[in-house]
């Protein structure tokens, strides 16, 4: 135990840049970041035209969808992973946002930067509430009162929905930050990667704070932390509300990149998928987040990609993939889950921590 | 109107007890709180309709078939999941036990297809009026076995060595390894015992609707019915499950149909909130 999480804590700690290596490979990042998009939209990469199939079948749109379900990610994992508090119920917060997104967007009519930031105050406060348990219960008990609200957010939700609604759902306007309206994907695209960006480099750079350090402490040993001097009850709220400020900006602006929401969208299911993200990606390795959330884009994309080489054949396997492509996903994901679980707790970001150290043993 | 309420939620939250009881038995003997407890309704309810309507078994023979299939469903699960899990985080082990729930889900969804199906069985469905009240035979029907279950698991720890040692694994695993018990054996069989009462709580789920991954939900229902009774308590499962289906039928004909689960897992969050340890759980101390 004491192991795993000395090797889960050692994660996130500051490497020397190691000379000219940071600051190219930074460069490249953002030239990579900046040409994706177009690589998507024209299906081509410098001019030589890729094939559906080489491109994996993935759209821009997806690609969008994965950084908005990114910060659901991140939120989730600063809060399991760094402080420590496990939540099975954090598709709340997504609900809460959409809410607060309908409440200032479509029937105030607010501006849109405005709307982002009265969802995140929101987020902030129904985390507060959400956290409030955690001042009496412990473990086992916490999650569970994460699970009930869970529930009764998402029923507040459907509640509201068909107060001043209807069953289709909540509709959203077409956002835009001032004169800039974001009407295509490639738009959205860079919005997305600049606020997905700043969100990560703010969580990294809050974990080298007193506040940050404070929670890590926290999760490794409560007690020690309490006799250091932190009031773990204040800073448990703290996470919260921090993590569901930005779990509530995400389904805001999940709703307005739907442009349509339905109470009935937000399922266990949907907190569950953020859940197995960072167990797939990494407990506590906020970059793990990042490997996860695009396993959880691009496994659809490789199935569909498998189903229209094998579909077109008659063979049983062909028609398996081809009609239960959804459960095929939800089978992979699953077992992937519990692989992982069982013979690699760090998740692909512990693999690849331990492959780098064996590595630069043998370089030294 | 409300004895007719008050009859089919004692008659559902008897089958809710029924595998509430699966599920505070597997946590007391191996501290893990298993979410994929709605999925074994489910897995129950499609072994149903496998050796029923798809083998035509005799009634007898699919009982048989279920409750074999379930109980190694619930020891094989034990020992490939769980087991290699002892001592990790407990996110760990509620993580896998959901994920299990979603693998399972899919692979009965490829199987029997995403449509619900009905379950034919020689079960009476017929309904009798007693001063008013609408006693629909299959109610009755599941109320007593479920009650028999819960008489036979009550003689089985009060009167069996095997009872006994269970108890004493739930109580204490060191000392019941030291003792001699051969823990990881008990453990498995708790869970083939949980998975077992799941299954049978399926079989009349699926028959009163239909058989389909929809049942999950109800069986999730499972979960607050414990934690109301008492995380650590058996006789708690079981009143808590009765409370659970009182207050949902209660919730449906007086208020509405979709506020039903709220005013349980209201309660569930009041119950964490005031007295966490539940109506019939011990208070738990924490030590340094």
């Amino acid at each position: 135990m004491s192991g795993e999480q000395a090797a889960v804590s050692a994660a996130p700690a500051v490497r020397p840049a190691r000379g000219w290596r940071a600051p190219v490979l930074l460069v490249l990042g953002v030239a990579a970041a900046c040409y994706l998009p177009f690589i998507l939209t024209e299906r081509a990469i410098f001019g030589v035209r890729l094939s559906n199939m080489q491109l994996l079948n993935i759209g821009l749109t997806q690609v969008n969808l994965m950084m908005i379900t990114l910060l659901g990610a991140l939120s989730l994992n600063y809060l399991t992973g760094i402080a420590g508090l496990i939540s099975i119920g954090h598709a709340a917060f997504y609900a809460m946002g959409a809410m607060a997104g309908a409440v200032f967007g479509t029937q105030l009519g607010l501006p849109f930067p405005v709307v982002l930031a009265g969802s995140a105050l929101v987020g902030a406060a129904t985390g507060v509430v959400a956290g409030l348990p955690s001042l009496r219960v412990r473990g086992l008990y916490f999650v569970l009162s994460t699970f009930a609200l869970h529930y009764i957010v998402v029923f507040m939700l459907s509640e509201y929905q068909f107060r001043f609604f209807d069953v289709v759902g909540i509709p959203f306007e077409e956002a835009t930050l001032g004169t800039f309206v974001l009407d295509t994907p490639l738009r959205w695209y860079f919005f997305l990667l600049v606020l997905c960006v700043l969100v990560y480099v703010g969580l990294r750079n809050s974990l080298r704070t007193r506040e940050g350090r404070a929670m890590m402490a926290m999760r490794d040993h409560e007690l020690a932390a309490s006799a250091a001097g932190i009031d773990v009850r204040i800073l448990r709220l703290k996470a919260f509300a921090c993590s569901s400020a930005i779990a509530a900006v995400a389904g805001t602006l999940y709703s307005y990149y739907m442009t349509n929401v339905n109470a009935e969208f937000f399922t266990i299911d949907f907190a569950i998928q953020f859940v197995a993200i960072i167990i797939i990606g990494g407990m506590g390795s906020l970059a793990g987040s990042l490997v996860g959330a695009a396993v959880w884009l691009l496994l659809p994309a490789v199935i569909t990609g498998f189903a229209a080489q094998i579909g077109s054949t008659d063979s049983a396997f062909g028609t398996l993939l081809t009609e239960s492509k959804p459960q095929l996903v939800n089978l992979i994901f699953g077992s992937l889950v519990i692989v992982l679980l069982i013979f690699a707790p760090g998740g692909i970001a512990g693999i690849g921590r331990s492959l780098r150290d064996r590595l630069s043993v043998r370089v030294r | 109107m409300l004895p007719q309420v008050l009859f089919s939620g004692l008659a559902l939250g008897s089958i809710y007890g029924l595998v509430a009881l699966g599920f505070a038995l597997v946590f007391k003997a191996t501290d893990v709180l298993n979410f994929a407890q709605g999925m074994f309704v489910v897995v129950g309810a499609f072994l149903a309709v496998t050796a029923g309507t798809q083998l035509h078994l005799p009634f007898a023979l699919t009982l048989m078939f279920i409750v074999v299939a379930a109980a190694l469903i619930g020891a094989a699960i034990q020992a490939l999941l769980i087991r290699p899990l002892t001592g990790r985080s407990m996110l760990s082990i509620i993580m896998v036990t959901i994920a299990l729930s979603i693998v399972l889900r899919a692979l009965i969804e490829i199987i029997f297809g995403p449509q619900p199906r009905a379950l034919t069985t020689p079960m009476p469905t017929g309904v009798f009026i007693v001063e008013g009240v609408r006693i629909s035979q299959l109610h009755m029907l599941a109320a007593g076995v479920s009650w028999l279950c819960l008489g036979l698991f009550a003689l089985f720890f009060r009167f069996t060595t095997f009872g006994l040692q269970m108890r004493a694994t739930a109580n204490g695993h060191e000392a019941a390894l030291v003792s001699g018990i051969n823990v990881d054996f008990v453990n498995r069989v708790a869970w083939a015992i949980g998975s077992v009462l799941a299954a049978i709580g399926g079989l009349f789920l699926a028959q009163l609707q239909l058989a389909s991954t929809e049942l999950e939900g109800i069986g999730l229902l499972a979960l607050p019915a414990v934690v109301i009774g008492g995380l650590q308590s058996i006789p708690g499962a079981i009143i808590g499950g009765l409370l659970v289906g009182l207050i949902e039928q209660l919730a449906s004909s007086y208020v509405s149909p979709r506020s039903a689960d709220i005013f349980v897992y209201t309660l569930l969050l009041l119950v964490l909130m005031v007295r966490p340890w539940g109506l019939f759980g011990q208070r738990e101390l924490g030590r340094v």
